[in-house]
């Protein structure tokens, strides 16, 4: 019967191409030295940092302003799967709070292992179904000069409702 | 009179719904789960990658790719690893000299790419991101000499191969 040999052919073609496994990417920055000046003097700029320092057992959140008052606080999780639900909470009002910035800093200790990294930053960076729906306005610098660029501005708005952080450096990574 | 092989008017019917069944089924969920990522890579034998909930599909085959035993920089074997690490000879203030010499190569091939596709005769050219794919029992030490190894052949952006959760 036709029908059914175009069903084996289908089924055939469809298995072959088929992907069990899906891959995916966690983009990560990591620090570069530079020797040319930023464009605008940093000195007159009071930024909000965030930084996620993780340890094999625990993981701590700190935020302060780069400027006076530094205005300083640590907040500490344990590194289980219970611990990345509450930082992903508080992470997710630190964005909400502080629209301004779109960057963490992101250290780790020499131990941790990959796939406990990666479930930090799954926990930092990417939005779940839960908090799908908040939208976080555009960070200062999220553009980067392309103010003018529609199509920048769409990118920048695109990648907003994916991340709570797109921009995640990874301090830890200089030179002895 | 009756013949061993039965009646020549017997007829031999297969009943071909419970198949059509079965195929219209796999063929559903084989076109619902179809992936439609812009770049199909099959994961390196003897490599487990961490899960993750990103959404961000691969779009480039791995330049790295750090296995439990071995570090290979496109494709090409660059070292051996022992207990989880590089061997002694190959470091170099934290990172891997013969990574470092690699991607140097690279970067370089890069920016001259990206300076000849760009308008701008004064742009210095761009090395691109890197793309890893390394075992997810490996320590964070590791991953942070292969990325020193590449800050210093000045690549600063990384993707990071994960295994997509399945919803």
């Amino acid at each position: 019967m036709p029908f059914i040999d175009i069903f084996s052919m289908l089924n055939t073609f469809l298995l072959f191409t088929a992907v069990f496994l899906s891959v995916g990417i966690l983009e990560v920055q990591i620090p570069f030295l530079s020797s040319t000046p930023p464009p605008e003097d940093p000195k007159d700029a009071r930024e909000f940092k965030v930084t996620v320092d993780v340890a094999k057992d625990k993981i701590e959140l700190a935020t302060s302003y780069s400027m006076p008052p530094t205005q300083e606080q640590k907040f500490e999780f344990p590194n289980t799967k219970e611990g990345l639900d509450q930082l992903h909470t508080k992470v997710i009002q630190i964005r909400k709070d502080t629209p301004d910035t779109d960057k963490l800093n992101l250290f780790s200790e020499d131990d941790v292992l990959w796939e406990s990294l990666s479930a930090v930053m799954d926990s930092v960076m990417l939005r779940t179904e839960k908090d799908k729906d908040i939208v976080f306005p555009l960070a200062k610098d999220a553009l980067e000069g392309k103010e003018k660029d529609p199509k920048a501005r769409e990118k920048a708005e695109n990648l907003a409702k994916v991340y709570v952080y797109p921009k995640v450096i990874m301090g830890s990574v200089m030179l002895k | 009179m009756a013949s061993a092989g039965g009646s020549s008017k017997d007829q031999l019917s297969l009943n071909l719904n419970p198949m059509l069944d079965i195929f219209s089924i796999l063929i559903t969920f084989l076109l619902m789960s179809f992936s439609s990522d812009p770049v199909s890579h099959d994961v390196e034998a003897g490599i487990e990658l961490p899960q993750s909930n990103t959404i961000i599909a691969l779009d480039e085959i791995p330049t790295i790719v750090v296995s439990k035993t071995e570090l290979r920089v496109n494709d090409r074997l660059i070292s051996t690893l022992e207990a989880g690490d590089v061997p002694v000879k190959d470091q170099s203030q934290g990172a891997i000299f013969p990574v470092y010499e690699e991607l140097k190569k690279l970067a370089e091939a890069n920016k001259r790419v990206s300076k000849a596709k760009s308008d701008d005769p004064t742009a210095k050219g761009s090395t691109g991101a890197l793309t890893m794919e390394m075992d997810k029992t490996h320590r964070f030490k590791l991953m942070k000499r292969v990325m020193l190894s590449a800050q210093q052949a000045e690549f600063v952006q990384f993707k990071l191969m994960v295994q997509k959760e399945l919803n």
